[in-house]
């Protein structure tokens, strides 16, 4: 029996279940059929990703030069080899598009950007009042409903339980998250695993409806009308309980297996071991219907890092990665190429089980976009000046991707583009005609050159 | 051209017109269930539109796009948005235009009738959501409401609940787990409240109000299903903190119904939680007791864990090994540190080489029964790291103490033996005989729960009882606990108790009642069927006007004992609140999430935040702006500290309570880099000088680290910041001794070198420690340079170029574009908040966009866009008003030149980071320039004396504080902030008391909040009919 007082050790929101389907108010209105939804994956790394490792090993000599220079340069990925952490995507190029060039300076860089990189702004270290907006993931939750609305993955800090995550549903808002495979998989299969958490919930709400109904007799105008919105709040919740009880045949269906190492947190899985359970629990809640955006921070500075290949009996930090300390003799550039090696399997594991899955008439893949890029901009300190995008999508992705090396031009000339555009041409892809998403980059505005919009070159 | 009739028919006859047509239809469109409905245009219909609409909008003319000769063939969504945008036209008088003959007040109400019958059979109507939003409280007509012709109108507000605000929720949840947070306030350390977190509990705050400037808490809105859906997890997660934190922690003093239930769990886990805490301590020791020399026979074969081979480096690889502080940090993460430094400090283990220490620490892990990933880890660290564990050992010990054998009880001794006895294999590890020891207690612990059977009805009703108190602070009625002792009945039934008293708590705080405040009449109603809010609602109702707070001890007390039933009782307590100073209330949670120190008040926090609101000053904390072009130093603190003094400067102005609104207006004097406490700041100021004093006729240019020795007694009393004269060879992250003296004393001797009484507080701790003042660029703003800044201790103090907080460098950034100022909007806050002028809302063809034209100033290409005629009858209202404004750039800061910022402008390109941070930092490039023009016009004050041609924004405010109109549209937003609603003709009453408050008192505002509490408005109630 773990004692209750272990409460805070295991958890800064508590280590017990959650509501059976948990959501907030600003994806609660969302609820709603929409056919074969379109899905995204938001993978976050720690300690940057260097635009270099992302270039091509065979640019011809003026692609590179341009690449090298950060000017504008647009190559077929069919045609050149990918760097060596990558290939284990070789044979889904026509998916891939590596997206260089686009700045983050709006969001918070150095070690860690908490919220803001995806939301553009500057998150304070993490404070709740600094979160302006709700970030991307939960713009594009509200154009494609689902029963969670939105799940948050994330091995951040070695943690586990259910804990505060990055994501951000409304502004001075934080996303919850779920911190271990184990802890991710009951709680999202908790309708299938513990019955008797949806048997209680609907007492309480059975037992708040008769008692609200009640209040509405000697009361008149527009205060019967808030009461019976209030009765129908709560059946809108009971009805969404309902749904996942009854899809629950299909949740059963896609219950993933978890080895028993992954129990409690678990605390002696190593790195692959961990990553590939998570990874598991990611594509079963998607094959299930539960949702269809996943925000996945696969690690971050404070990760402990163990079992990989050539650091196999090491503990590694990431941290001290970033600053080139290494361990177990191994130098430390060859750890950080098996973390994002480690982190390209996933990606590759989600691209193919998608791709096995029917879907309408083609896969699940056909409507799913992954997106894998770093937290914290170009380096281990970034500054902002680059945040370079791994985009895989499927063939009905709405955007013109695949098969694809853009580099756009660097900050601070003509044509170029910070997040908040490839955020925008997200949202304006699939049906949020917003007009620019994010905080404006200020050395665009200093220079009064044009920064607000989506990506054209993209855009479908 | 015909004139307009007298009017006769008020905007409030028009509105209940408007609602008599909406409810009248909507029973006619549910007994029309759907079925068709026919739209037709009846003669005197069609005599309006031909008489006042045609002429622009028929199937010729299509002005604006807009054709309305055809409205009956439209599809339904296209009619039904066309006659909103009818109705709105017409009850906003913005159409016809003015230019045109306008219709009769019958006319208009009769066209009205029409239109707002057809919208609601199809419940479609926008206007009346619309008219009680705060935004649109200037509709009702302003000479109407203060002629004094409507004052016999009786004032009533209809019985309502009134969705918790952000506040309300934050300050519920901090009631309810007890939490009290300190702070500091004037220097010392106190209790405040107001704070949005909670250690250890996550809550999602789903009433989070809008963030425009003006009244953003209104009584309008209804709870949903997002409400109710974030709710609920906030109740899950309360409810655990409740169970598994705060009753433990607490013995039984919170809640103790609950720790009676679970007192038998409580013992338990206690029991368990210090058998465990023993023996994973001292298991080798007891084990040893009692098996003697055989307990190592009973171990298991020790195996080795393998690690994987160092690799040898290809030639020119580097490998740089990880530092000693991430080794230490590691070996803490992977459990292995108490063993590693107890080890390495036990003098009869210290010798052993290094493989037989590691190998020592393996075989204790190995037979703890640690996991063999874990053991792999720690010895790859091992490896590495084993000689920077020897030299960190020792100091490591203050952080691992060593645990001496103290056994239990000889009661607990005997039961943890004989389990051992029984429980022990051959071949087990520790941790196994651990875990199979705890296993059987806990099934026997469970039999004991299965015999206790479930918690007594007086128990558990005793539960409901404190449970209601703590969570909607009123007993259960006898019909509640009744049926709240049956559902918790239930709840044990099927989940146990625990999980039953969490689910209770759920319950209580996902009721309605916890979500809204009530505020409903009772009693007899008097002749105009009004009624007064009962006690219990009054006393809600006066604590949440003043502050986000339940009510306190004595409204309680006055509550209960009947002392809350007349206009008296409610000036008691309303003055009461307001002269209270014992309650330090947080002002702004975004300042202290920046971790902003003395971010607190003594006035009741909702007084000072309507003024916060009103003027939306806080705003510039999200205005995101560019460091360089402020000059590239600390922007974030400089802003922070410049929103902080700006509500200094309103609670100083509130605090003298004179003449409250002309000085908010008009005040020339502020403060900059001043925390209000004039003592402190002249303490501080007079350290500083002394220091000059002592230093300004000594080499001190020329010193040596030694110098500094001669000078002991002195630096030790005055403690400059880096300087220790106890250690001068320390070296800081910023510089060593002796270079933090020569900064400290550059920036001191720059500062006091040109005659300046005092001296501010930078670059200078005023005490060994944290004490420090960040944000010293707030002088920026104001156009100080650091180096000649005459700056006064005693604030606020006069400051060129400045009157009042239209001038204040907060309200202006939080008015302002990322890069450009926002003469627009500055305008429309003048219009409306001041002059309760209206706006029309923009109309969606218009695409507001400045052109950018890289030779001329904002305002000209402002006007370029904006004097078209089109454009222009809404923007006069704003833009001649906007552009006195233009004398302060987009930072705040004052000017007669405004630069070009563009490239091929650029005079000198200065570096965009800093190398070396100092007081004369600056990083703006310098461009060319332009004069700034900010002449205005004043219009609509209803006064000949004031209305006219304008210099700058200084003539302006100097004009709005003498204006009664603006006097009168302050007291409007006040009447809709402590109300809750927009204000009606019958209201007329309490604005006239609460102006005639004002100017009876001297310009006390305190006086216009009494008046308000007072009034009928806010006293009386009444039904609203179906």
């Amino acid at each position: 029996m773990t004692s209750r007082r272990d409460f805070l050790r295991t958890s800064v929101l508590g280590s017990g279940a959650m509501a059976l389907a948990p959501s907030f108010h600003q994806l609660f209105a969302a609820q709603g059929s929409i056919g074969v939804p379109k899905r995204f994956i938001f993978i976050r790394k720690s300690s940057g990703i260097r635009p270099l490792e992302m270039a091509l090993r065979n640019f011809s000599d003026k692609d590179k030069a341009l690449d090298e220079k950060k000017e504008a340069l647009e190559v077929d990925l069919n045609s050149h080899e990918l760097p060596k952490w990558l290939r284990g995507l070789d044979d889904h190029k026509e998916n891939m598009t590596i997206l260089q060039g686009l700045s983050a300076k709006m969001s918070e860089n150095v070690h860690y950007s908490f919220s803001s990189v995806m939301g553009c702004f500057k998150s304070n270290r993490n404070t709740l009042s600094a979160i302006k907006r709700a970030t991307i993931d939960f713009e594009l939750a509200k154009l494609f409903p689902s029963p969670f609305g939105h799940v948050e993955l994330s091995f951040a800090a070695g943690r586990t339980g259910i804990v505060s995550g990055y994501s951000a549903p409304a502004p001075q808002t934080r996303n919850y998250c779920y911190a271990d495979p184990d802890t991710a998989r009951s709680e999202l299969f908790k309708s299938v695993l513990n019955p008797e958490a949806v048997n209680s919930d609907n007492d309480m709400l059975s037992f708040l409806q008769s008692k609200e109904g009640q209040k509405i007799s000697g009361i008149q105008g527009h205060e019967m009308k808030r009461q019976e919105s209030h009765l129908e709040s709560i059946e809108a919740i009971r009805e969404r309980n309902k749904k996942l009880i009854s899809i629950s045949g299909s949740l059963a269906k896609h219950l993933p297996e978890l080895a028993p190492v992954h129990a409690n947190g678990g605390v002696n899985a190593s790195t692959p071991e961990k990553q590939a359970a998570m990874t598991d629990v990611l594509i079963s809640a998607l094959k299930a219907g539960l949702t269809n955006v996943v925000t996945y921070t696969i690690d971050d500075l404070g990760t402990p890092i163990t079992g990989l290949p050539g650091n196999e009996t090491d503990r590694v930090g990431i941290h001290p990665l970033g600053h080139d300390e290494a361990f177990g003799g191994v130098p430390a550039w060859k750890t950080r190429e098996q973390i994002r090696i480690s982190h390209i399997n996933q990606i590759k594991t989600i691209v193919e089980e998608l791709k096995k899955t029917p879907e309408g008439g083609g896969t699940m893949f056909d409507n799913t976009m992954i997106m894998y890029f770093p937290e914290n901009g170009e380096t281990h300190h970034g500054i902002g000046l680059e945040s370079p995008f791994l985009i895989m999508a499927g063939h009905n992705c709405n955007l013109d991707l695949g098969g694809r090396y853009v580099r756009l031009p660097v900050l601070g000339v003509e044509g170029h583009k910070t997040l908040g555009n490839w955020y925008t041409t997200l949202l304006n892809a699939h049906g949020n005609p917003m007009e620019h998403y994010g905080d404006l980059d200020l050395e665009m505005a200093r220079k009064k050159l044009d920064q607000t919009g989506a990506i054209k070159q993209l855009m479908a | 051209m015909r004139k307009t009739p007298r009017i006769t028919a008020t905007l409030t006859a028009i509105l209940m017109t408007l609602l008599t047509c909406l409810t009248g239809s909507l029973v006619s469109a549910q007994d029309a269930s759907g079925a068709d409905h026919s739209f037709s245009i009846t003669e005197g219909t069609h005599d309006f539109l031909e008489n006042h609409c045609y002429d622009c909008h028929d199937a010729d003319t299509q002005k604006g796009d807009i054709r309305l000769d055809n409205l009956t063939d439209l599809e339904n969504p296209k009619r039904l948005d066309l006659l909103n945008r009818m109705q709105e036209q017409l009850y906003f008088r913005h159409m016809p235009p003015k230019k045109k003959d306008q219709p009769d007040e019958e006319e208009r109400k009769a066209i009205l009738k029409v239109i707002s019958s057809e919208l609601g059979v199809y419940e479609a109507s926008t206007l009346e959501g619309k008219l009680q939003k705060p935004e649109y409280g200037n509709y009702v007509d302003h000479e109407k409401l203060f002629s004094g012709e409507y004052q016999d109108l009786p004032g009533f507000t209809y019985d309502r609940r009134w969705l918790i605000s952000e506040y309300i929720f934050n300050a519920k949840f901090q009631r309810i787990v007890e939490n009290h947070p300190k702070t500091n306030h004037n220097g010392t350390r106190v209790n405040y409240v107001g704070s949005n977190s909670i250690r250890e509990l996550s809550l999602a705050n789903p009433f989070l109000l809008p963030t425009n400037s003006g009244v953003r808490y209104y009584a309008n809105e209804d709870l949903t299903g997002g409400h109710l859906s974030s709710m609920l997890t906030n109740a899950q997660d309360t409810s655990e903190y409740i169970t598994d934190v705060l009753v433990p922690k607490s013995k039984g003093k919170y809640l103790p119904a609950v720790m009676e239930i679970i007192a038998m769990e409580e013992a338990h886990a206690a029991t368990i939680a210090s058998r465990r805490a023993f023996l994973e301590s001292h298991i080798e020791r007891i084990c040893g007791e009692i098996y003697g020399d055989l307990n190592k026979a009973m171990l298991p074969t020790f195996v080795p864990v393998v690690l994987q081979p160092m690799p040898e480096l290809k030639e020119g690889e580097k490998f740089k090994k990880a530092g000693i502080n991430v080794s230490t940090g590691m070996l803490e993460k992977l459990g292995a540190a108490p063993l590693v430094y107890h080890t390495l400090t036990d003098p009869k283990l210290a010798k052993m080489s290094d493989d037989e220490f590691r190998s020592y620490c393996e075989r204790v892990w190995f037979f703890r029964g640690d996991h063999e990933r874990t053991i792999q880890s720690r010895m790859a660290l091992l490896r590495e790291f084993v000689t920077d564990f020897r030299g960190v050992a020792e100091g490591q010990l203050r952080r691992h103490k060593k645990i001496e054998y103290n056994p239990l009880a000889d009661e607990e001794m005997d039961v943890i033996r004989a389990s051992i006895r029984k429980h022990r294999k051959k071949g087990d590890r520790y941790n196994s005989l651990i875990e199979a020891c705890i296993a059987d207690w806990e099934q026997g612990f469970e039999q004991d729960l299965i015999a206790a059977g479930p918690p007594s009805d007086k128990l558990l009703s005793e539960l409901v009882e404190q449970l209601s108190l703590k969570i909607l602070e009123r007993p259960p009625t006898v019909t509640e606990a009744v049926e709240y002792l049956e559902l918790s009945k239930s709840y044990v039934a099927k989940l146990g108790k625990l999980k039953a008293i969490q689910k209770l708590i759920q319950t209580f705080i996902l009721s309605s009642e916890f979500a809204y405040r009530q505020e409903f009449g009772s009693g007899e109603a008097d002749e105009h069927g009004r009624r007064m809010l009962s006690s219990r609602d009054a006393s809600y109702a006066i604590a949440y006007a003043l502050t986000d707070q339940s009510p306190d001890a004595e409204l309680v007390k006055a509550a209960e004992s009947g002392k809350l039933n007349t206009r008296e009782d409610y000036k008691r307590e309303v003055t009461r609140i307001l002269k209270q100073r014992d309650t330090i209330y947080q002002i702004d949670p975004i300042l202290a999430g920046k971790s902003y120190g003395d971010n607190t008040t003594d006035l009741a926090i909702r007084k000072l935040r309507f003024f916060r609101e009103f003027f939306g000053y806080q705003k510039a904390l999200e205005v995101f702006k560019d460091e360089k072009r402020f000059g590239g130093d600390r922007l974030d603190q400089a802003t922070n500290r410049l929103v902080n003094e700006a509500d200094r400067l309103v609670e100083y102005i509130l605090k003298n309570d004179r003449n409250v609104f002309e000085e908010l207006l008009s005040t020339e004097e502020f403060y900059v880099f001043h925390d209000g406490n004039n003592e402190r700041m002249q303490e501080v100021s007079d350290r500083i000088k002394s220091i000059y004093a002592y230093f300004k006729d000594k080499d001190w240019q020329n010193f040596k680290k030694e110098d500094l020795s001669d000078h002991y007694d002195f630096l030790k009393k005055v403690k400059m910041r880096g300087v220790d004269p106890d250690n001068l060879d320390a070296r800081k992250r910023t510089g060593t001794t002796i270079q933090h003296f020569k900064k400290s004393m550059t920036s001191i001797t720059a500062r006091l070198d040109k005659g300046q009484k005092d001296a501010a507080p930078f670059d200078m701790y005023r005490g060994y420690g944290s004490d420090i003042m960040p944000g010293e660029n707030v002088a920026k703003f104001y156009n100080y340079r650091k180096d000649n800044w005459d700056w006064s201790a005693v604030q606020p103090a006069k400051v060129p170029n400045r009157k009042g907080m239209l001038t204040h460098p907060a309200w202006l950034i939080a008015h302002a574009f990322n890069t450009e100022t926002d003469p627009v909007h500055r305008g429309k806050f003048v219009r409306e908040k001041l002059l309760a002028g209206t706006i029309p809302d923009v109309p969606i063809t218009v695409d507001a966009v400045i052109p950018e034209d890289h030779h001329k100033t904002l305002r000209t290409r402002l006007a370029s866009a904006t004097e078209a005629a089109s454009c222009w009858k809404c923007h006069e209202s704003m833009n001649p008003l906007g552009y006195t404004f233009e004398s302060y750039d987009d930072f705040g800061r004052f000017r007669v030149e405004e630069s070009l910022e563009y490239p091929e402008h650029i005079v000198e390109k200065r570096p965009d980071e800093a190398r070396d941070r100092n007081h004369l930092l600056d990083l703006r490039d310098i461009y060319k320039t332009l004069p700034v023009d900010s002449t205005g016009f004043l219009k609509g004050t209803e006064d000949e004396s004031l209305d006219g041609e304008l210099k700058d924004a200084i003539d302006l405010t100097g004009r709005l504080a003498k204006s009664r109109r603006v006097r009168q549209s302050i007291i409007r937003h006040a009447f809709r902030y402590f109300m809750g609603r927009n204000e009606f003709l019958s209201d007329s009453k309490t604005l006239i008391d609460a102006e005639q408050a004002y100017l009876k008192n001297g310009g006390s505002f305190d006086a216009v909040i009494v008046s308000l509490l007072t009034s009928d408005s806010f006293i009386y109630r009444k039904t609203i009919a179906n």
